[in-house]
């Protein structure tokens, strides 16, 4: 377990922020995945996942996102990833996954991000 | 107790050493999903050891972490309940194998690379180091990944 946090926030025009940190490893990618299919239950459809203060996000988390994606995109919601740290991008790039889940610089790229995809 | 530290090797004749000599690792590990925090620590001590470059070394744990979930999610334990990482140096490279006790199992599916929600994991390892070999033994499966040391800026 590396230390897993993950907290949430609603902001104006209905955008539900999470913010993730620590290492997201398969021990821990069913409470992510579960953590926001709850909130997409709940009827967030504008979802912003921040990554900034993740250390470590492998395969299994990657796939959580993935299927979050294709799961608010069939209900007419949209997601948008923030992330800064540069060995995260770097291992997105490795495998061609930024053109899969574009990862945002800041909360504002990404909610211009949701706006456009919305 | 799970980790097990095997002598140093000897040193090669006529190789200029750059480090220490390194101290291979043989790790047991519970097949556990909670294990794979250990793993990685153990993974990145060994690359900080050998002398890897931080990117070099978040590379190599991201692969070897990729390997040993694939060991705990489809492969099987040994009859302690264990799988092996053993970390090791060749020449320049850092050599880690992650070795299950089942037979291997190919992914039944082809995963579509843009909207697939699963098998990275072999895409990962073999991106991100320098050799990804699988080799598939009658009651084992082991994952080897290789990575070369990036070169020492050269004094002038």
């Amino acid at each position: 377990m590396g230390n897993f946090q993950v907290s949430d926030d609603l902001l104006d025009g209905d955008v539900r922020v999470l913010r993730v940190a620590g290492e997201v490893d398969f021990d821990v990618a069913p409470q992510f995945k579960r953590r926001i299919s709850s909130l997409i239950e709940a009827g967030d459809r504008q979802l912003v996942i921040d990554l900034s203060a993740v250390e470590f996000i492998d395969s299994t988390a990657i796939g959580v996102l993935v299927g979050a994606i294709k799961r608010l995109r069939a209900v007419g919601g949209s997601l948008a990833v923030v992330c800064d740290n540069d060995d995260v991008h770097a291992i997105f790039e490795a495998v061609g996954l930024e053109n899969v889940i574009p990862l945002h610089g800041s909360h504002q790229d990404a909610f211009a991000a949701l706006a456009v995809t919305a | 107790m799970h980790s097990l530290r095997l002598p140093s090797p000897p040193e090669r004749a006529g190789r200029a050493a750059v480090a220490e000599p390194f101290e291979p690792v043989d790790l047991r590990l519970p097949a556990r999903p909670a294990e794979l925090k250990r793993a990685r620590d153990c993974v990145a001590a060994a690359a900080a050891d050998f002398g890897f470059a931080r990117k070099a070394a978040y590379e190599l744990v991201f692969a070897v972490n990729e390997a040993v979930t694939n060991a705990i999610k489809h492969g099987s334990p040994d009859r302690d309940g264990t799988i092996g990482l053993t970390i090791g140096a060749e020449g320049d490279s850092l050599v880690c194998s992650v070795q299950d006790a089942g037979p291997f199992i190919p992914p039944t599916e082809k995963p579509e690379p843009v909207s697939a929600e699963s098998g990275r994991g072999f895409a990962f390892m073999s991106a991100l180091t320098d050799e990804f070999e699988l080799l598939v033994k009658p009651a084992a499966t082991v994952v080897r990944l290789r990575k070369l040391r990036p070169a020492l800026v050269p004094s002038a």
